[in-house]
């Protein structure tokens, strides 16, 4: 080994030499923690493209049971339309706006997790944000599904047994 | 001791209750729906005439009568409400409203005095949510949260 680098391994000091990890008092939190969005099995959406009129938004709203559609345009996802925004924004005056187009009424930039964030984050938007319908993105920004509570609970459920706070 | 024995010990009482929107059988639809979308709830409860629940309005209540091309102003809530329903007592134990979701499928769950039977409060998905956040406080990641990509949230270097 020449001097060069001796001397750069000798001045190397490694930043993680005091990382402590985390301890975790029983497997329900680790997997709140360190578990992966993607673990849950997020459900498959139904979307609508983001022309097409209220009514038919408010029928497949229905029809489907999802309580929430993803808006496109041009292949891309614009907004979510969800039971909510039927209450906040249509229902009062559902014959006057049911032939306006869905992009109207819908909301935009929707709270969304990323499938590789941890499972407290998905609980964090239902709990703390409030929302039932979160769109699961890939890394790459591209959708790959819708989480709900049942989702998160279902998940949740298996570890009950090795749970304690 | 698991997380299921904390459910079985811990009362509804306990949970984060809304306030409920109490309406009558004949309530009119528009009337329901303005109380519920002025609390943002999801729900409302359909009571007689001493306060008992015997029903509930829903969103996906709201949804069946808008499609169905129902008046707002001359149709009740007792056309559309849910078939059935949950109600609980609020000294029973968080698993009730634990199964009750999962079990049922239900969203809402009534809860009730334990003495007279009458409404106090709304639980359900959320409540529990709420719950589960409270008893790991730290593993509830708010900071990730957002409507854009990583790359748009940053800030600095």
């Amino acid at each position: 080994m020449n001097d060069v680098s001796r001397f750069t391994l000798d001045a190397f000091e490694d930043p993680l030499s005091d990382f402590e990890p985390p301890e975790y008092s029983c497997e329900f939190q680790r997997v709140l923690a360190e578990e992966s969005v993607s673990a849950l099995a997020s459900q498959p959406y139904v979307h609508i493209r983001a022309s097409a009129p209220i009514r038919q938004a408010v029928q497949a709203l229905h029809g489907s049971h999802a309580s929430s559609l993803l808006v496109t345009e041009n292949g891309q996802v614009v907004g979510i339309f969800t039971e909510r925004d039927v209450l906040e924004r249509v229902a009062e005056q559902f014959s006057k706006l049911a032939s306006r187009p869905v992009r109207e009424v819908m909301t935009t930039e929707p709270t969304v997790v990323y499938e590789c964030d941890p499972v407290g984050t998905a609980l964090a938007a239902i709990a703390v944000a409030g929302h039932r319908h979160v769109p699961v993105l890939r890394v790459d920004g591209t959708l790959e599904g819708i989480v709900s509570p049942r989702c998160v609970f279902d998940f949740l459920e298996q570890y009950f047994e090795d749970a304690s706070h | 001791m698991g997380f299921r024995t904390d459910l079985e010990y811990d009362p509804i009482s306990s949970l984060q209750l809304r306030d409920p929107i109490i309406v009558h059988p004949y309530t009119l639809l528009r009337a329901a729906v303005a109380l519920m979308r002025s609390h943002s709830l999801g729900c409302a409860v359909i009571v007689d005439q001493v306060s008992k629940p015997i029903g509930l309005f829903t969103e996906q209540s709201m949804l069946g009568a808008l499609v169905s091309n129902a008046s707002l102003d001359d149709r009740p809530v007792c056309d559309f409400a849910e078939p059935r329903f949950l109600c609980v007592k609020s000294s029973q134990p968080i698993a009730r409203v634990w199964d009750a979701i999962q079990r049922d499928r239900a969203r809402f769950v009534v809860v009730t005095d334990d003495e007279s039977g009458k409404l106090i409060g709304i639980t359900g998905q959320r409540g529990i949510a709420e719950y589960i956040s409270d008893c790991f406080p730290r593993q509830i990641v708010v900071q990730r949260l957002g409507s854009k990509p990583w790359m748009q949230q940053r800030e600095g270097a």
